[in-house]
């Protein structure tokens, strides 16, 4: 079973009681913007499947259309009920923008709908994910013999040097990191595509954690920039 | 059908502007000039002069008049310490509140000073109307501009300004934004532009794209306490440092001295040299005069230029582009006119700006256009502005949790679920703040509510979702509801910096009672108006570095003599109150310096030939 073939939702228009599913955003029968519903998603909102690649220039076209449908300086004029929908439509059109656009985000947003992780607390995420263990452990142990190194005095430029080495194999993984979470985006367009709900849901499964990973990848990261700012400024 | 108008509410001058039949003015007064100064003076019987007159009350009656009020805007007055006391106003209010400006016997507002600026603007557009035979002249509704980098206190206390003046403020816009629609008017362009608008007390930098006639913000930064006045202020403070004047015993004398290192700095935008020239100080036998050229002046106003350049390059990291994906950079604000800015914008964006259109007035026309765009309902264009600073609340251990991003397309919504800590609690405490930092404290406090009426509860239980709304203003707006009960709370919102609507009523109703004008004193203030005009023409004239040679060459010594004469005689009936006296001293001086105006302009035409012939035999040579 799929969810993104189930029946659609429908909506009702507030003026003049016609149904519609709720990606359609212009009652068929009067007209009006229909008042947004909040039984939709980003997906359905933009008339798209829940595939992870898009195609952000087609993303960004249909972002200018929908905008010039139901911004709210075109409903100036208009009752406050079609205002209030025009803004409500338009809000919630800039939010689904801002988190399909990023692949991060929409991927993020795409495990949340199919019922993957849950929102994390605090904890939780600053929490070594298992596969990275052994990799954070060995740059804690550099930055600490390097913060050892520049408290002994050694020049600045030597400090900045071992840390560019520390940095690169939290690089090569992120890279790493990268090109797997594109394949396995792809591999989930593609179980969409042909029906396969269960490969589905194993893909999504490996992305969560592969998200996860990264997102900690990308912070050890900044910390080592951290670092760095620190040696520079340690030179003046 | 009432006119709709776009203004330009600026912190030097403000302009107001109307789009019709697709064609867009900016409407002048009557006697021609399209700037109104942003100064405000009250005069002793507690009439108010707006532009020109408060303008010239500064340097009789400096303690009674307020310029530059927009850097109030929405703050309290910790925020104007180290500049309070070169200031001629006498500001108050308790900190954390908003500040309050003194003018002689009476305390204002901010948004109350910025409403006499825009009624007055309302009068100037419905007279042109009027002059136009407009049958119905009334101007009811307005689009205003702010600074892109406006916080929602700054903006609320602009649209309650408006309302304080009588206009229904259909939209607030930002103002690089509405001058890069002005820009793409008439062209059918596409690409990525960065809008550079440094005016007299504020900065913005916004990076924009535009397609399909959408204007999308992409990014925006700045600095709303940045602008034209610190190069002033530090001119200002060189002259005292000269002449030993103590600003707190002489506010006049500082207003003298500004308004001539503010000619100074025009001409140096002009000219590689010119004179502070100053016609008497306190204390000091003669005039004052003191040569600057380009290059000290550049110098002192360095640094100031330079902290423009931070927020460049943070926008466009936000944007995700590099200075070299800016297809066209658009300057606008008078600074902007600063050989000096101009040639940090070409050396940072790796191109010539463009300076085409007015900057002084781009965005006023800008303004006209989205004014048009609401009341036509027209979808040829579209802006779609971002809000310049995160949106987030205070959380445990003063720790903000961000709701809204800064620079997410408005209009934006964010939410927030909340619960209760002890049984029962029927209250929960909310602290809204705008700002990047992590800690509330360091972050801009918009104001605090309180979720009522939660029902009666086990702690925790209670699922209380918080809505925060920005509107296509840059304006929040704030709901809640308990999702158990499906209750919708109430609340208070107590705005930091800003006025209740109980506050802005009762100004409404006061402001009524000092609303009427005296006909005479407003020609008199046109006469002096015009007057000012032909006397500062005559001075620039004068203070050329190269009109010694001029006047040798092609004048008679006579000639120089009547024209001291003129200028000094017309000078002094300024300060009276006869208005027939003005325009017969000013006609005289137009009169005398008639043949001193057809040579300057031999000159500029000769020297331009000169110009071209050179280029020309450049070209050949290529």
């Amino acid at each position: 079973m799929q969810p993104d073939t189930k029946a659609v939702p429908i909506d009702k228009c507030r003026h003049c009681g016609s149904e519609a599913p709720v990606d359609v955003h212009v009652c068929p029968r009067c007209d009006r913007l229909m008042t947004l519903g909040r039984l939709g998603d980003y997906f359905t909102f933009f008339g798209l499947r829940r595939r992870l690649v898009l195609d952000v220039q087609e993303l960004d076209q249909r972002y200018r259309a929908l905008s010039r449908l139901f911004h709210p300086d075109y409903f100036h004029n208009a009752p406050p009920a079609e205002r209030l929908a025009s803004l409500e439509r338009a809000s919630y059109l800039n939010d689904a923008h801002r988190t399909l656009r990023d692949p991060a985000a929409r991927l993020e947003y795409l495990l949340k709908l199919e019922g993957f992780a849950p929102k994390q607390s605090r904890e939780a995420a600053s929490a070594v994910p298992q596969g990275l263990l052994e990799e954070v452990f060995a740059l804690n142990e550099e930055l600490e013999a390097v913060e050892e190194l520049r408290e002994s005095g050694v020049p600045a430029e030597a400090v900045a040097a071992r840390l560019d080495e520390a940095r690169r194999p939290v690089e090569a993984t992120l890279e790493a990191h990268e090109r797997r979470l594109l394949e396995l985006a792809q591999a989930h367009d593609a179980s969409l595509e042909s029906g396969d709900a269960e490969g589905r849901r194993e893909t999504l499964g490996l992305l969560e954690t592969l998200l996860l990973e990264r997102t900690y990848l990308t912070n050890l990261l900044a910390a080592v920039r951290r670092h760095e700012a620190g040696a520079g400024s340690a030179r003046t | 059908m009432s006119r709709v108008v776009g203004i330009d509410l600026g912190t030097t001058n403000s302009l107001v502007a109307v789009r019709r039949d697709g064609a867009t003015t900016v409407i002048p007064d009557e006697s021609g000039d399209r700037l109104l100064p942003s100064v405000v003076s009250i005069g002793e019987s507690g009439a108010i002069h707006v532009g020109r007159e408060a303008q010239r009350r500064l340097l009789s009656d400096a303690a009674r008049s307020v310029y530059s009020v927009k850097r109030f805007m929405g703050r309290g007055i910790e925020d104007a310490r180290g500049e309070e006391q070169w200031l001629p106003f006498k500001l108050g209010g308790d900190p954390g509140s908003v500040i309050r400006v003194r003018l002689g016997e009476r305390t204002f507002t901010p948004p109350e000073i910025s409403s006499f600026i825009l009624r007055e603007l309302k009068r100037r557009a419905e007279a042109f109307f009027a002059r136009e035979g407009d049958i119905d002249p009334e101007v009811s509704a307005a689009v205003i501009t702010v600074p892109a980098y406006f916080n929602d206190a700054q903006r609320t206390a602009t649209r309650d300004a408006g309302r304080l003046a009588g206009l229904e403020v259909l939209r607030i816009v930002n103002e690089p934004t509405a001058a890069c629609l002005a820009y793409g008017l008439d062209r059918r362009r596409q690409g990525v532009v960065a809008v550079y608008d440094l005016g007299g007390g504020t900065f913005d930098i916004s990076i924009l794209r535009i397609e399909d006639g959408v204007f999308q913000v992409l990014a925006t930064n700045g600095n709303t306490h940045l602008g034209g006045d610190d190069f002033d202020r530090l001119l200002v403070e060189m002259v005292a440092r000269d002449t030993g004047i103590d600003p707190a015993a002489a506010p006049e004398a500082v207003q003298a001295i500004r308004k001539a290192v503010i000619q100074a700095k025009l001409d140096l935008s002009e000219f590689e040299e010119t004179r502070i020239e100053i016609d008497s100080l306190p204390g000091r036998a003669g005039p004052y005069s003191r040569r600057l050229t380009r290059d000290e002046f550049e110098a002192i106003i360095g640094p100031v230029v330079a902290r423009t350049l931070e927020p460049c390059r943070k926008a466009l990291a936000d944007a995700g582009l590099d200075p070299g994906q800016v297809d066209e950079a658009v300057l606008v604000g008078g600074s902007t006119r600063v050989p000096l800015v101009r040639r940090e914008v070409e050396r940072l964006f790796g191109r010539a700006p463009h300076t085409d259109l007015n900057p002084d007035e781009v965005v006023a026309i800008g303004a006209a256009v989205q004014a048009d765009i609401l009341v036509s309902g027209r979808r040829e264009m579209l802006l779609l502005d971002v809000t310049p600073l995160s949106l987030g609340i205070e959380t445990m251990g003063g720790v903000v949790s961000k709701i809204i991003l800064r620079n997410s397309t408005i209009p934006a919504s964010g939410g927030e679920m909340f619960t209760t800590f002890v049984d029962n609690q029927t209250a929960v405490d909310i602290h809204i703040l705008q700002g990047e930092r992590e800690m509330a404290s360091d972050n801009r406090s918009l104001g605090r509510f309180k979720l009522r009426g939660i029902p009666p509860m086990p702690a925790g239980l209670p699922r209380i979702q918080v809505r925060f709304q920005i509107d296509a203003n840059g304006i929040l707006s704030v709901s809640a509801r308990e999702l158990r009960t499906g209750i919708a709370q109430t609340i208070e919102v107590k705005p930091s910096y800003g006025l209740t609507d109980e506050e802005v009523e009762r100004m409404l109703i006061e402001s009524f009672e000092h609303a009427q004008e005296d006909v005479e004193a407003r020609m008199l203030i046109d006469a002096r108006n015009e007057a000012e005009t032909i006397i500062a023409a005559t001075e620039k004239a004068l203070r050329r570095p190269e009109f010694g040679a001029i006047a040798a060459a092609d004048l008679d010594p006579k000639e120089l003599v009547l024209i001291h004469a003129a200028l000094a005689d017309l000078k002094q009936s300024m300060g009276g109150g006869d208005r027939y006296a003005i325009q017969v001293k000013a006609a005289a001086l137009n009169q005398v310096t008639r043949h001193l105006a057809e040579v300057m302009m031999n000159r500029t035409v000769q020297a331009a030939l000169a110009g071209r012939a050179a280029a020309d035999v450049a070209a050949e040579g290529r």
